[in-house]
């Protein structure tokens, strides 16, 4: 019966809903590569341009985690090792080989994504909390061989990058070019990863999430899905990190430790497991806010803190929970358990 | 930029002047006291905090002594910003001081990483960057915009291993925290004292803010030093010195300027007595500005002593204001940056500062020992 | 034996201990609810301060310090549960109950608390040490033949020791304990049964938190060191020590968190300090792969 309701259902939203989702896209491209560059060059400050940037760069972290923790549900302690891992690879190629941003920064995801298969092959059988003290405890080793092996990483040192953003051999310089390359990069990797995760794949990663057991009796291959969504992740955090390098200039193990994980697990998470807006909208807002809130003083990441408390406490699925899956799963229950449907699924209170 | 900068300062300046003749003088006044603003990027929450809070109170004694003593016709002003000692927030703070252009040149930041991250803006800037602490090897030479107010430690560590060698130690173990800054302390040490034949018997680095030394003092015990030098800072230090009189571990501990600190000796009690350590400031001695700085600092800190990180800070501000004298009245980001560079046996409460081509400090140093829980002057 | 060995095996055992001394609370309220409590770390400073406080203003015997702490961290536990657990709590559907979602909430909600207390003490505090005064420190040595441990070692076995069995003794044989157990068990089959799950739940708080807040003030005297994120790293290893242990089961964790000391102090025996946390996750992911129940776990499921 609820097949027949689904698809009756379909022809008449179906279109529309399409259409809604073409807006919106096209609104995003809009807003990205007219009107936000257009308020930049209009404001010209550098502020605004890094902003900017570092909003964008942590937008592709929160999206790429939002594959593995909010898609295929695996909550992921260590994911900024493998920014971390693309900054270093694309750090030390620029510094001690001299190979630029049109190289480098694939390499940085590749490399990082080869690390991240590397480490995956015996972790990923691992469930629930495990698999977090897992990817922890990998985390945690990736970055104690960034501060420690200082043969190969200079260590504590850092990493100074001498030269800007070359594409082809052309030198970006400009504060705008620059901007425009990483929202490029930024907005094709979004892409893909809504491609990914909007499709039966994100489909499959979603059935691990809500039950792996029933989604390995249906005979999806949950291990080689979790391995897969895992070293795609990594590869996104590993283009982010090389992004962060290129636009900074200097880069050091601190600034991939655990609590950076943290952070972007809660930019996930505050703006709604499951949901690529909501993963975005949580990085706009923890790297926005502290900067909104200089001027409060001392106390401004106390108010971090208690806007996070509240926002979790009011929209307990975040900003944007998963709101299509939810309402699929209550137009299920409704048919085969009267009633329940009824019953708001925590959803908005 | 930075000339359009001056050039606009100075057209409104003349023409303030010029419509003061015709308004009568309002104008003028207004302009003369429009102030010279210096940005000053530190820790000021987050686990670092109370390195930053430091910096702060001495940048305040420091601005309101100079606001107060007229050397200049107009007030400086410093507008401080927190960066918790996050890249991330260093680098956005540098963005902003850049943009605001009435800011001539920048303080700061604590961390190495975070002055290094920054400095990359303030190259390209082209915005004069003089930092208290930022250790790192390559931070003077990242370009002629950044200065540093600290002592390098191929400096602080050839003194240090004269003296060793000079108190009898042939054989030193050597730790130091992981980081850039003890990377140096080691390699600042180790050569000059293995060129007078000196042998190092142990060297280890531990990851900052462990809570326990215990395994790694069994250890240096079993390397039978003569000495140990350390590179930590006073909070472990004092853990340190605690657990080494807990294991009974009687080797004499030499250490750097970073250790200097009252607090060390509130930490560890008398478990501090007799460590050795260099310094470019001790509030114990005679000099008149040193004594001016410790009251000063007593006053806004219920008595407490001020440590070296403060009195680093403390001059740091003042060279950079002194560089603003100089420059007087085109105070400009490039005007700026050659008062720096041209600082000059400036007279400060951490000795008597210069800078070299580089812009790296040249520093007297000064051989203390902690007796009864005091920091006193080695002859 | 070469007494080196020795000593170094009694460095990581007693840094086992601390560690131990943790995990016990942490993993008391990680079987009750299934979430991680990001919180737990900020209850154990709290603890601290709570007892420095009263040091510095009145300077009473330490047993009376241990027992103030313990009601501050009983008042702790059952505001943080009130907070940042019971609003999530709300909704009792089955859909809900399944939804990892809502169990992410929670565990966001106490990151979010623990943060926001973290914050608000360094702005009262400061970040730096704090100045604890010389004759609270439990750190007077002993030795035991070629070895030394301090006085505070003894006092911090007693502790665990005690809070080990008295755990074990309410787990397994008082009502209360077995309330515990049945909602870890399967909160909604409790539920139906009558045993009032809120309530139990408030109570596995407040132990815990007492537990919690306890080791914060005997690690700080033992130390020395009393700062607002002093937690943090004893909670990592608490968090560690209570995986590998398989989660259900709290002598496990103790047992892991010993195992985790003395592997931190042999790698900085025969590596190097800055490789011992290596060894340490090694062993973990290890344990990980080979042991799919956890060490002393029963019937998890894990992989």
């Amino acid at each position: 019966m609820s097949e027949t309701d689904t698809v009756t259902d379909r022809p008449a939203s179906a279109p529309k809903a399409r259409a809604r989702a073409r807006l919106l896209q096209g609104g995003i491209l809009l807003l990205l590569f007219a009107l936000l560059p257009a308020v930049l060059v209009w404001f010209d400050r550098g502020y605004f341009y890094q902003l900017a940037m570092l909003a964008l760069i942590f937008v592709l972290l929160a999206g790429s985690l939002h594959l593995v923790t909010g898609v295929a549900g695996l909550l992921h302690l260590g994911h900024a090792a493998f920014y971390g891992v693309g900054a270093y690879i694309a750090g030390l190629l620029a510094a001690d080989h001299g190979i630029g941003f049109t190289i480098g920064l694939p390499l940085a995801g590749l490399g990082a994504a080869a690390i991240a298969f590397l480490v995956a092959l015996p972790t990923m059988r691992l469930v629930s909390i495990y698999f977090a003290v897992a990817t922890l405890a990998i985390g945690q080793m990736l970055f104690l061989v960034m501060q420690n092996w200082v043969a190969v990483t200079k260590g504590p040192n850092g990493v100074i990058l001498f030269g800007g953003i070359d594409l082809f051999g052309l030198e970006i310089g400009s504060r705008l070019g620059i901007y425009y390359v990483v929202a490029v990069v930024v907005a094709v990797s979004i892409w893909v990863i809504h491609r990914l995760t909007d499709s039966y794949y994100g489909n499959a990663l979603r059935s691990l999430r809500e039950d792996d057991q029933c989604a390995g009796a249906m005979g999806l291959d949950t291990v080689r899905l979790k391995m897969e969504a895992f070293t795609i992740a990594s590869f996104f955090a590993g283009i982010a990190g090389a992004l962060w390098a290129y636009t900074t200039g200097y880069i050091s193990p601190v600034d991939f430790d655990f609590f950076e994980s943290i952070l972007i697990l809660a930019m996930v998470v505050v703006g709604g497991l499951g949901s690529l807006p909501g993963a975005i909208l949580g990085a706009l807002l923890l790297i926005l806010l502290p900067e909104v809130l200089r001027d409060v003083g001392d106390v401004r990441n106390m108010l971090v803190g208690l806007v996070m408390f509240l926002s979790i406490l009011f929209l307990p699925k975040g900003l944007f929970g998963e709101v299509p899956a939810l309402a699929l799963m209550r137009r299920h229950f409704d048919a085969a358990w009267p009633g329940a449907g009824e019953r708001r699924v925590g959803w908005r209170g | 930029m930075t000339s359009v900068t001056g050039i606009t300062r100075r057209t409104a300046l003349g023409l303030a002047l010029g419509t003061g003749l015709v308004i009568g003088g309002a104008a003028g006044a207004w302009a003369q006291e429009d102030p010279v603003v210096i940005g000053y990027q530190l820790p000021l929450t987050g686990n670092t905090a109370q390195y930053g809070q430091d910096f702060k109170t001495a940048a305040e004694i420091a601005l309101e002594d100079f606001n107060a003593s007229g050397r200049l016709p107009v007030p400086v002003e410093i507008i401080f910003e927190d960066s918790r000692s996050d890249a991330k927030e260093g680098v956005n703070i540098a963005r902003k001081f850049v943009d605001n252009d009435d800011i001539v040149a920048v303080l700061g930041d604590f961390t190495s990483t975070v002055s290094m991250a920054a400095a990359q803006v303030y190259k390209q800037a082209g915005m004069p960057q003089l930092s208290q602490t930022a250790s790192h090897p390559d931070y003077a030479r990242i370009s002629p915009y950044q200065f540093r107010n600290i002592t390098t430690q191929a400096q602080e560590g050839e003194v240090n291993a004269n003296w060793l060698w000079e108190r009898g130690f042939r054989k030193v173990a050597v730790i130091a925290e992981q980081t850039d800054w003890g990377q140096a302390v080691v390699q600042g040490f180790t050569a000059p004292f293995e060129e007078m034949g000196g042998e190092i018997v142990y060297s280890e680095f531990f990851n900052r803010g462990l809570p326990d030394f215990r395994s790694i003092i069994t250890k240096i015990q079993r390397a039978e030093p003569d000495a140990i030098y350390t590179g930590l800072f006073y909070e472990d230090g004092a853990q340190f010195l605690k657990q080494m009189e807990q294991l009974g571990a009687d080797i004499p501990v030499h250490s750097t300027s970073a250790a200097y600190n009252q607090k060390l000796v509130e930490l560890a009690g008398p478990a501090a007595d007799d460590l050795y350590l260099t310094a470019t400031f001790l509030p114990t001695s005679e000099g008149e500005h040193v004594q001016e700085f410790v009251a000063a600092w007593k006053a806004a800190r219920d008595g407490q002593e001020p440590g070296q990180f403060p009195a680093q800070a403390y001059d740091a501000v003042n060279i950079m204001l002194d560089a603003v004298v100089r420059a007087w009245p085109d105070v400009t980001r490039e005007s700026m940056r050659e008062a720096l560079a041209a600082t000059e046996d400036f007279p400060g409460v951490t000795g008597v500062t210069s800078f070299d081509e580089d812009g790296e400090p040249e520093k007297q140093m000064t051989r203390a020992r902690i007796v009864d829980g005091v920091f006193v002057e080695v002859q | 034996m070469d007494p080196y060995y020795v000593q170094q095996l009694a460095i990581g055992l007693s840094l086992g201990m601390i560690y131990a001394l943790m995990a016990i609370g942490f993993t008391l309220i990680f079987g009750v609810l299934n979430v991680v409590n990001f919180a737990h770390g900020e209850v154990y400073s709290i603890g601290a301060f709570a007892g420095l406080l009263l040091i510095t203003a009145f300077g009473p015997p330490l047993l009376a310090v241990f027992l103030l702490v313990l009601a501050v961290g009983a008042a702790t536990g059952f505001g943080l549960e009130r907070l940042a657990f019971r609003p999530f709590r709300r909704f009792s559907d089955e859909a809900s109950l399944k939804s990892r979602a809502m169990r992410e909430a929670t565990l966001m909600s106490s990151l979010a608390l623990s943060i926001f207390t973290r914050e608000a003490m360094e702005l009262v505090f400061g970040s730096e040490f704090q100045t604890v005064p010389l004759d609270y420190l439990i750190n007077e040595p002993i030795a035991l033949g070629p070895v030394t441990i301090v006085t505070g070692d003894i006092i911090i076995f007693v502790a665990a020791a005690v809070m080990l069995g008295g755990l074990q003794y309410l787990l397994t044989r008082t009502a209360t304990g077995r309330a515990i157990r049945a909602v870890s068990n399967n909160p909604l089959g409790a539920k139906y049964v009558g045993i009032n799950t809120n309530r139990t739940i408030v109570l596995t708080f407040v132990i815990g938190s007492m537990m919690g807040a306890l080791a914060g003030i005997m690690v700080g005297l033992y130390y020395g060191a009393i700062f607002p994120a002093m937690g943090f790293t004893p909670a990592v290893k608490a968090f560690v020590a209570m995986v590998m242990g398989g989660l259900s089961s709290i002598p496990g964790a103790v047992i892991c968190a010993l195992i985790i000391g003395v592997s931190e102090s042999l790698a900085t025996t025969f590596v190097s300090s800055v490789w011992a946390d290596m060894v340490a996750y090694s062993f973990l992911l290890l344990t990980l792969v080979l042991f799919p129940q956890g060490l002393f776990g029963k019937g998890r499921d894990r992989v």
